[in-house]
C-alpha cells in the first residue's frame, strides 16, 4: 500500500461523522472533493510527506476505497455498489466501520516506523529486568486476546515474541469477526423452512391451549376456597375469592382473580389423610389409592367461563379463509383444497401372519411394536427376530417410518430400519410429563438411571422430495397415560410432515389409535373398517384364500 | 352467566371486583391437557419450555431434595482440586499413552465431548487403549450430536467393544430454546426433517456391578436419562450437570473428562473440583500426574457411604 492510501484512511477515520452526516450526506464525489482541498491544504498524515499527490484521480480514489474494503471485509457500507461501476457520481457512503479501519491504519502505520522503535524499547527492557513482566510488557488485554486466538504459550514469558503480539492485537478482532460472519452465514436456514412453518402456522388447526399458573401462592389460596366432594371440585365459594384477591391487590401481588380467569391451576387437594411434610405423590391423579394415600395429590382447575372463551377465540382463529388459499403449494397433494379427508380405517389382525401388500403404499408409517423386553404387558408381545422379519420394507417405495424403541431396543431398532432400506436421519425423544407438567423423575423407572422421555427413531427412505421439513423439532412435550400410550402430538407433527392427505398407517395399534386419514392395524383393535374400494377387496380375496387353506388342512 | 359487558376497557379493571359478583367460577368437567406442540406452530414457543420443573427437578419431592443436597456436599467432601490438561487435540492420545504407560494413571469414570459439534471422538476411541485408561469397574460417558452418536454406534455395536462396554443407558440433554449456546444448529447433513434439538450421550459400563449390591460404588435412580438447559447452564461448554449426572452415579474419585474439540471463542471450559478435565480451551494447566496421585491417596478411591444418603436413596430391590 501506498502512502496515499494511509491518508486516505486517516481523513476517513479523523472526519467519519462529518462525512456521513449532511450536508455531505456520504455523497462520494463530494467526499473526494473534500479529500482532495484537505491535501492541497496540506492535510499531514504524521508527517514525513514527500509524497506527490498530483495525480489522484475520482477514479483512483473509488479504486482505493474498494481496496480498503477489500482488506477490511466492507468496512465503509457503499448504499449500491453497483452504481459505483456505472455512475461513480452517484454512489453514497452510508456507513463507516472505525473499528476495522483503525486496525488496518494501527496495521499500516505498525509496519512502517513505530514497530522499529518498540523493538528497540523491548529489547531494553528485557535486558534491564529479564525475569520480569510488569503490567508494561504484557497487559491484561494481550493475554486475554491470546488465549481468544488459543495461543499455546500465553502463560509462559519466555516464549513471548514481538512480532508476534504485535500482529496478534490486530489479527485476532478480524479473525473473530470473520469467524462468527461465517458462522451466521452457516447456521442460515433454508428458505423452505421458513415458507413451510408459515404455511402450517396460516393452515393448521389451533388448538385450545391454556396457560398454566406457577405461582404456589395461588394454588395455596385456591384450596381455602373450593368445596371437594368425591375427589372433584363442586364448587368455588367467591366470597372467600373475593377476600382474598382484595389481599393480593393490596400486597402488590399478580392479581389473584384475573390469573384464575386466564390459567389453569393445580388444587390441592387436601384429605384428612394427607401429611404435607411428605411431599406430593409420585402418581398424582393415577394413583390408586387417593382415599388412604398420604401424600398430596391435586385437581386440576379450569373455569368453564375460561374455556367457553378459549374455545370462541380458537374458533374464530380456525375461521380464517386462508386455509383454501395458498400460492405457496410444495408437499401439498394438487387437490388440497377439496378433497375430503378419508374416515378413520382399521384391520384386526395378527401382524406377523398378515399380508401387507394388500394395504398399498404409505407415505408415513408408524410403528409401536412391544420389544421383547416388555414380556409382562398385557397386549401380545413380538419377539425381536419375528419384528425384524416383518416385510416393512414393502410398505413405502419412498417415505417416512417412524418406529417407538425403549432401551435396549434403540439399536435393534435401529438394525431392523437400516434392514428395511430406511436411513434414521432424526431421533425424537418424548419427555414425559406428570398431571402437573413435570418431568418424571421418581418411582425406578429405569435400569440405571430413572427414565423421562422415550424414543422415537424417524427413518426416511429414497428421496422424498414432497417432506414438509423443519417444521416441528425433534423433541414432544406430553403427558403419560395408559401404559404404553404414546403421545397424540405426533399425529400432528407427521400431518404436517407429509401432508393431511398422504396416505399414513400405524402399525401395532389399539382403538385409541383410530383417526381420519389414518389406516390402523394391529390384533387389539375391535373389529375391521375399510373405506377404500381397491383395499377392501384385496382384503377380502385374502380372507376367503386364507380360510379356505385352513379348511383344507 | 358471561362477565356482565363494561363500557370501556378501564372501567372493567377498576371494577373488577365489584364484578366478581357476576363471573361464573364453575369448574369445567372434563380435563384438559394442552398440546405444547401444536402451541409451538402457532406461537412459536418451544414445547420444552413449558416443563414445569426445569429449574427444580425434584420440586415437590422433599425427601429427593434432601437427598441431592447431602450428595453433592458429600461429593464435595471428597473431592481433588479441579485440574485441567491443556494440549492441542493432536496431542491428546500421547498424553493420555504416557499417563497411562509412565504414570501408571487410570481413571474410573471418563467422559469424552461436550456440547460442540466437530468433535474428534472416533480417532480417540480407536485409537486409545480404552480398557486401560477406564479401571474395572467403570464407567464411560461420551457426549455428541445425535448424528455423531447414530455413527458411532457403529463401532460401539461391533462384538469386541460391546464385550468390553457394555451400553446402559442413552441420556440426552435439551437446550431450551434456539437463543441457547447450546442449540445445536444446522448439522452437517440437511437430510433431517425435524428440527434437532438435543445432544446425546451414550452411557457404557465396563466390568461387573450389581445395582442391588453394590451401593458402594453405584447408586442407581438417583438422576434421570434427561437434562433440560437451566438458567445457571449458560455459558460454558459443558452444562454442569452432565458432570452432575457421572458424579451421582458413580462413587468413585476419579474422573476423567476429555474435549476432542476447539470449543470456540464464546464457550469457555472451565475446571470442575474433582475432575481432571482435558481440553486445548481449558482456562489453567496445572495437571501434574505425580501430584494428581498423591490428591488421590489423600481422598481414596471412592466418596465414602454415608448413612443420610444410605436411608435416602432409591434401592433396587436385592434378587434371590
Ligand atoms: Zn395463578
Ligand atoms: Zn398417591
Amino acid at each position: 500500500m501506498q502512502k496515499i492510501d494511509i491518508t486516505i484512511l486517516k481523513f476517513l477515520l479523523d472526519y467519519n461523522v462529518q462525512l456521513i452526516r449532511p450536508p455531505l450526506s456520504g455523497q462520494l464525489k463530494d467526499i473526494f472533493l473534500i479529500f482532495e482541498k484537505e491535501l492541497n491544504s496540506n492535510y499531514t498524515l504524521a508527517s514525513d510527506g514527500n509524497c506527490s499527490y498530483d495525480h489522484l484521480t475520482f477514479e483512483t480514489f473509488v479504486g482505493i476505497i474498494h481496496e480498503i474494503n477489500r482488506l477490511t471485509n466492507n468496512a465503509i457500507t457503499l448504499t449500491d455498489p453497483l452504481l459505483v461501476q456505472y455512475d461513480k457520481n452517484k454512489s453514497v457512503v452510508s456507513h463507516i466501520d472505525t473499528f476495522s479501519l483503525k486496525i488496518l491504519y494501527d496495521m499500516l502505520t505498525n509496519t512502517n516506523r513505530e514497530k522499529q522503535k518498540q523493538k528497540q524499547k523491548h529489547k531494553e527492557k528485557h535486558k534491564e529486568k529479564a525475569t520480569d513482566y510488569g503490567p508494561t510488557s504484557i497487559s491484561l488485554t494481550d493475554n486475554l486476546l491470546k488465549l481468544l486466538n488459543g495461543n499455546e504459550n500465553c502463560m509462559d514469558p519466555e516464549t513471548h515474541c514481538d512480532e508476534a503480539h504485535d500482529m496478534l492485537l490486530f489479527e485476532v478482532p478480524l479473525k473473530k469477526n470473520l469467524y462468527s460472519r461465517l458462522e451466521r452465514i452457516l447456521k442460515e436456514e433454508p428458505i423452505s423452512y421458513l415458507l413451510n412453518k408459515e404455511r402450517a402456522r396460516h393452515s393448521v388447526e389451533k388448538f385450545k391451549y391454556f396457560p398454566i399458573c406457577h405461582n404456589r401462592e395461588h394454588s395455596h389460596l385456591l384450596s381455602q376456597c373450593v368445596y371437594i366432594s368425591n375427589n372433584k371440585i363442586v364448587s368455588i365459594q367467591w366470597s372467600k375469592l373475593n377476600k382474598f384477591n382484595k389481599v393480593s391487590q393490596q400486597n402488590k401481588h399478580h392479581i389473584f382473580l384475573q390469573c384464575i380467569q386466564t390459567h389453569i391451576h393445580y388444587i390441592p387437594n387436601l384429605k384428612p389423610q394427607t401429611d404435607l411434610s411428605l411431599g406430593d405423590c409420585s402418581y398424582l391423579d393415577t394413583c390408586h389409592k387417593l382415599n388412604s394415600c398420604r401424600y398430596l395429590h391435586y385437581l386440576q382447575y379450569i373455569p368453564e367461563t375460561l374455556n367457553e372463551s378459549v374455545e370462541k377465540q380458537s374458533k374464530i382463529y380456525n375461521s380464517r379463509e386462508i386455509n383454501n388459499l395458498m400460492f405457496y403449494t410444495h408437499g401439498l397433494c394438487c387437490a388440497y383444497s377439496n378433497k375430503l379427508l378419508l374416515p378413520p380405517q382399521w384391520i384386526r389382525c395378527d401382524v406377523r401372519n398378515f399380508d401387507f401388500t394388500i394395504l398399498g403404499k404409505f407415505s408415513a408409517v408408524i410403528a409401536d411394536p412391544a420389544w421383547n423386553i416388555h414380556m409382562n404387558l398385557p397386549y401380545g408381545t413380538c419377539n425381536d427376530i419375528e419384528l425384524l422379519e416383518l416385510p416393512l420394507g414393502e410398505l413405502q417405495i419412498e417415505g417416512i417410518l417412524f418406529l417407538w424403541v425403549t432401551g435396549r431396543a434403540i439399536e435393534l431398532g435401529k438394525e431392523s430400519l437400516s434392514k428395511w432400506g430406511y436411513e434414521v436421519i432424526n431421533e425424537v425423544s418424548w419427555i414425559k410429563t406428570n398431571q402437573l407438567g413435570r418431568t418424571i423423575v421418581t418411582g425406578r423407572t429405569g435400569h440405571w438411571l430413572n427414565h423421562s422421555k422415550e424414543h422415537l427413531l424417524v427413518g426416511v427412505k429414497g428421496n422424498p422430495q414432497w417432506l414438509n421439513k423443519h417444521i416441528d423439532i425433534d423433541i414432544i412435550v406430553s403427558t403419560t397415560r395408559e401404559t404404553s400410550r404414546k403421545p397424540d402430538e405426533l399425529y400432528g407433527i407427521i400431518e404436517r410432515l407429509v401432508g393431511q392427505h398422504a396416505r399414513k398407517l400405524e402399525i401395532f395399534g389399539r382403538d385409541h389409535n383410530i383417526r381420519p386419514g389414518w389406516f390402523t392395524v394391529g390384533n387389539q383393535l375391535t373389529g375391521t373398517c375399510i373405506h377404500e374400494m381397491d383395499v377392501r377387496k384385496k382384503y377380502e380375496k385374502w380372507i376367503k384364500s386364507t380360510t379356505a387353506a385352513a379348511t383344507i388342512s | 352467566m358471561s362477565q356482565i359487558e363494561m363500557p370501556s376497557v378501564q372501567r372493567k379493571s377498576e371494577d373488577s371486583i365489584r364484578s366478581l359478583r357476576h363471573v361464573d367460577f364453575r369448574p369445567m368437567k372434563v380435563l384438559y391437557n394442552n398440546d405444547y406442540s401444536n402451541n409451538y406452530i402457532h406461537s412459536n414457543s418451544y414445547p420444552q419450555k413449558h416443563v414445569t420443573n426445569i429449574e427444580n427437578t425434584v420440586e415437590g419431592y422433599p425427601k429427593l431434595q434432601k437427598l441431592f443436597k447431602e450428595k453433592s456436599r458429600q461429593i464435595a467432601n471428597y473431592a481433588t482440586k479441579p485440574y485441567g490438561c491443556k494440549v492441542d487435540i493432536d496431542e491428546m492420545i500421547p498424553t493420555l499413552n504416557k499417563w497411562i504407560q509412565n504414570d501408571k494413571l487410570s481413571f474410573d469414570v471418563v467422559m469424552i465431548g461436550c456440547l460442540t459439534d466437530n468433535q474428534l471422538i472416533y480417532p480417540l476411541l480407536t485409537q486409545l487403549p480404552l480398557d486401560k485408561l477406564i479401571s474395572k469397574p467403570g464407567f464411560l460417558f461420551i457426549w455428541a450430536s445425535v448424528h455423531k452418536i447414530n455413527e458411532l454406534s457403529k463401532l460401539l455395536n461391533n462384538e469386541i467393544w460391546a464385550k468390553k462396554f457394555r451400553r446402559s443407558e442413552e441420556l440426552i440433554f435439551v437446550p431450551i430454546d434456539k437463543n441457547s449456546p447450546f442449540y445445536p444448529g444446522l448439522d452437517v447433513d440437511d437430510s433431517s426433517v425435524l428440527e434437532k434439538m438435543q445432544w446425546h450421550c451414550w452411557m457404557c459400563i465396563t466390568g461387573t456391578v450389581r445395582r442391588s449390591t453394590d451401593g458402594h460404588l453405584i447408586h442407581c435412580n438417583v438422576d434421570t436419562d434427561l437434562t433440560i438447559e437451566t438458567k445457571e447452564t449458560c455459558n460454558s461448554a459443558v452444562p454442569s450437570h452432565l458432570y452432575k449426572i457421572a458424579e451421582n452415579f458413580s462413587t468413585a474419585t476419579r474422573r476423567l473428562h476429555i474435549i476432542p474439540a476447539r470449543t470456540g471463542f464464546e464457550t469457555p471450559v472451565r475446571l470442575r473440583p474433582g475432575w481432571v478435565i482435558m481440553s486445548p480451551d481449558i482456562l489453567m494447566n496445572n495437571f501434574r500426574p505425580k501430584k494428581y496421585k498423591s490428591d488421590i491417596a489423600k481422598i481414596g478411591y471412592n466418596v465414602p457411604l454415608k448413612n443420610e444418603i444410605e436411608i435416602l436413596r432409591p434401592k433396587s430391590p436385592v434378587s434371590k
